[in-house]
């Protein structure tokens, strides 16, 4: 065993530290590679998600729609498949001949655990195949649960990929803090270098990211096919399609911000001064920019569903809220665009008058921002509720008191979101941190309470008359391609602001980036670079919904299974 | 269908480069590596404060907590009323100018901490060369004051390039002393940490170290501070330098690590 760590450790240091990538240079071809094949890998592992859901939805609640829905997801999966995997072997490549020497050192410590991913990721492949090509020969009773097993599968295979991925990128990030730079990587145990301080974070915060993503592209994928859609019934289908992919990925956007917000106390904890580096350092004005992306999903999501009240009888009832929802909207996302701490020179900080702006940076502190958040889901939540609520009228005895309650649950949550984010500039600091709980859960609750009271209120409410899906204006099939771009550009965004706290280092602290690249670039340049990604990524996405379109029919929803009222 | 497609291509690459024009109309920072200072002579007061301003936004570290505004004092712009660093350093200590006071703020921090404020500020000396040191403090008496700090004030022996603090691998800190308190003293400790009646509480208080903490603990703690963090200290992680096996020597090491075992 010694004496194969010795070859190991002789064979790498033969090796030349580093290659150069023609034209581009290596880190540009890494990244590209590296960001292509996450955006696939994030798509590949989201859309199976909610696929496996909506057969279940399919199966338990006898909606064939929702059959056909989840089968046209994997259609879209199979070849996007193909592609994270071509787009991974590109990753592999240009790290093993560009970092040959950084890869041997991964390789000597995560080694067992990159041929137990090519396994899992070989059953995965399996699995997904038998899922798609089984679909309708597997159709009904226990034959068709069993495939839905597979669905399942098909989910632990793909989690448990990411996870073993996740761990080589955040050991990178957080290496435990007993590597040294003089710590052998033959000597460090996997399990110990796979449960770094950022794993489990980055793991779940990525879990939810990729449906959120999933949702974003199959939204895309639903209005593409509306657009170019020749028959109404097509219409109707990919409108209806068009809603779910919206619906999931702005549902689960909700959910992200608290896992984003433990990966961020688990940098600090890790290491105060990366954390820093991250909210107050290089990379302050990073914050304003994913601000005014979140803004704008926040708004164009928003934006949809208006549009989309627009074919639900009864809804016009509801219209003359629509402004009042997008002031606050737009007043919040005007409150968390603010900057708060940026590094600035000393005659920018002269001219400011201190490290904070005299008026502004009242705005920019963690008090406001979280309080503008909190009421801008409060009031996307209302919206979906708006909008469900709009072609039913709730025939219950108790309906009239239910919707008070509902509307004293808003009040109540937005008053003590207020509260909390009025008292924050009153107390020490790490007072303040606890207060974020409170706003938070405060926002839970009234979406969890209200959506149990609504569901209950809807049983055997008396329809306005059905959705009259396909009647949907183009603009707002745009607005779902404006949100797929915006997630993608975030997802870019935020896999630059991981990966860029480690500025010069490969491995944080541990193995140094001595290439002529190592500077972590400014975020004019890396905006660039991700705009690139976005775009080669959307183009080989627009191939592969072109070849979806080739590969077989469209499946329409028959007009004859329109729900009666509740519909969505 | 074509008009369609242009339509789509039109959104994409409408909303791709509202995103990038963004991103590059607001400041660009980017992230330099760490490079070595060599100071000559010949160097003027200018050229001090313009290497020492790369230190403070670079290696320093310094932008880290002095400038937030609740962490530590703003060093760059007016602290309540006082101005900038450079105006106020020589009226903080009775007895110390300016250039003596940033000194002593840089290489012995627990001397004197600023009311209102924990302290945190690690011992410099152990991140940075005595160059980078009066590089900063050229800097910071730059900052509203004039600068003071000539080539003289650089020891002549100092002419390493970058971090290594007051000692090294062959001679140990202290002058090489076995004297375990000499080497709490020099090492910086009790900046952060208590002994008996001396020192700061922002690390956990050693006095009865001995008691909890077994010589392998210690050791481990000395050499590798952010292995195990001390419960109730998580929020001062990574502040403990790493570098005392390096500054350290052995014999120095041993001695240190038996009369923190003895304090049970």
């Amino acid at each position: 065993m010694v004496d194969a760590i010795h070859l190991l450790q002789a064979a790498t240091d033969s090796l030349p530290a580093y290659r150069d990538f023609p034209v581009i240079g290596s880190r540009a071809a890494v990244w590209i590679a590296a960001e292509i094949h996450l955006m696939f890998a994030a798509f590949v592992l989201g859309v199976p998600m909610f696929a496996v859901v909506a057969e279940a939805i399919g199966i338990f609640g006898k909606d064939q729609r929702y059959d056909r829905l989840a089968k046209e997801f994997t259609r879209l999966l199979l070849i996007a498949y193909s592609a994270t995997a071509i787009w991974g072997a590109v990753l592999t490549f240009f790290l093993a001949t560009l970092y040959p020497k950084f890869f041997a050192y991964l390789t000597a410590i995560f080694g067992v655990s990159m041929w137990i991913y090519v396994s899992i990721f070989f059953l995965e492949s399996f699995t997904l195949y038998l899922y798609y090509y089984g679909w309708d020969r597997w159709k009904y009773g226990r034959a068709k649960v069993g495939h839905w097993g597979l669905g399942i599968l098909l989910n632990l295979w793909g989690t448990t990929v990411m996870f073993i991925a996740d761990s080589w990128l955040t050991y990178m990030m957080t290496p435990p803090r007993d590597i040294t730079p003089d710590t052998a990587p033959g000597s460090i145990k996997l399990w110990h270098a796979i449960l770094n301080h950022t794993w489990m974070p980055i793991n779940i915060h990525r879990l939810i990211g990729n449906v959120v993503f999933g949702g974003a592209i199959v939204g895309a994928y639903a209005s593409y096919r509306f657009l170019a859609a020749k028959t109404d019934e097509e219409r109707a289908h990919y409108d209806w399609m068009g809603y779910v992919g919206n619906f999931i990925a702005i549902s689960a956007l909700i959910v992200l911000p608290f896992a984003g917000y433990w990966l961020g106390r688990e940098i600090y904890q890790y290491d105060q001064s990366m954390g820093i580096t991250m909210m107050g350092g290089f990379m302050s004005w990073l914050w304003v920019i994913q601000a005014f992306l979140i803004a704008v999903l926040f708004l164009t999501g928003n934006y949809y569903l208006w549009v989309g009240m627009g074919r639900i009888p009864g809804a016009e009832r509801f219209r003359p809220y629509t402004k009042w929802l997008l002031a606050v909207l737009v007043l919040g996302a005007i409150v968390w665009g603010t900057p708060h701490t940026m590094i600035a020179d000393s005659r920018e900080l002269a001219a400011m008058g201190g490290s904070h702006h005299p008026f502004l940076g009242a705005l920019g502190v963690m008090s406001a921002k979280n309080t503008a958040v909190n009421l801008m889901i409060l009031t996307t939540f209302l919206s979906f509720l708006l909008y469900r609520r709009a072609n039913i009228r709730p025939v219950v005895p108790w309906a009239r008191a239910g919707t008070l309650i509902q509307g004293g649950m808003f009040g109540v949550a937005a008053a003590i979101v207020l509260f909390f984010g009025i008292r924050g500039y009153f107390v020490e600091a790490i007072v303040r941190i606890g207060y974020s709980v409170y706003q938070v859960g405060a926002v839970l609750a009234c979406i969890i309470f209200v959506t149990v009271i609504d569901v209950l209120m809807a049983r055997g409410a008396q329809s306005l008359g059905a959705i009259q899906w396909g009647k949907m204006p183009p603009r707002s099939q745009y607005a779902l391609f404006i949100l797929a771009v915006t997630f993608t550009w975030l997802m870019g965004l935020m896999g630059f602001a991981r990966s860029g706290i480690r500025q010069h280092w490969h491995v944080w602290q541990v193995l140094q980036d001595t290439t002529k690249y190592a500077a972590t670039p400014a975020l004019g340049q890396a905006a660039i670079m991700i705009s690139v990604c976005v775009l080669i990524f959307l183009s080989l996405v627009g191939f592969i919904f072109w070849l979806g379109g080739l590969a077989e029919k469209s499946t329409f929803v028959p007009a004859g299974k329109e729900a009666q009222h509740v519909g969505h | 269908m074509w008009a369609t497609n242009l339509k789509i291509l039109g959104v994409v690459l409408g909303t791709l480069a509202l995103y990038t024009l963004i991103a590059n109309k607001i400041p660009q920072v980017q992230s330099e590596v760490p490079r070595a200072l060599t100071l000559g002579a010949d160097v003027t007061p200018e050229q001090l404060a313009q290497a020492g301003e790369q230190v403070f936004a670079g290696i320093g570290g310094c932008t880290t907590c002095h400038g937030l505004g609740t962490r530590a004092p703003n060093l760059l712009t007016d602290e309540k009323g006082q101005g900038p660093i450079g105006a106020r350093c020589g009226k903080r200590e009775p007895g110390k100018d300016c250039k003596a006071y940033l000194y002593e703020a840089l290489t012995r921090p627990g001397a004197f901490v600023v009311p209102g404020y924990e302290p945190i500020m690690p011992d410099m000396t152990r991140t940075l060369s005595p160059q980078q040191i009066w590089a900063v403090i050229a800097y910071l008496e730059s900052q509203g004051g004039a600068i003071t700090v000539t080539a003289s004030d650089i020891p002549a022996e100092s002419k390493s390039t970058a971090g290594g603090g007051p000692g090294n691998g062959a001679t140990g800190i202290a002058g090489g002393s076995r004297d375990p308190m000499a080497i709490v003293h020099a090492a910086g400790c009790i900046g952060c940490h208590k002994i008996g009646t001396e020192g700061a509480a922002v690390g956990p208080d050693l006095t009865h170290v001995g008691a909890r903490l077994t010589a392998a603990g210690i050791r481990e703690a000395i050499l590798l501070p952010d292995a195990k963090v001390t419960k109730g200290f998580e929020k001062f992680a990574g502040i403990m330098p790493k570098t005392f096996g390096d500054q350290l020597t052995a014999n120095q090491l041993e001695a240190l690590i038996r009369f923190l075992a003895a304090h049970k």
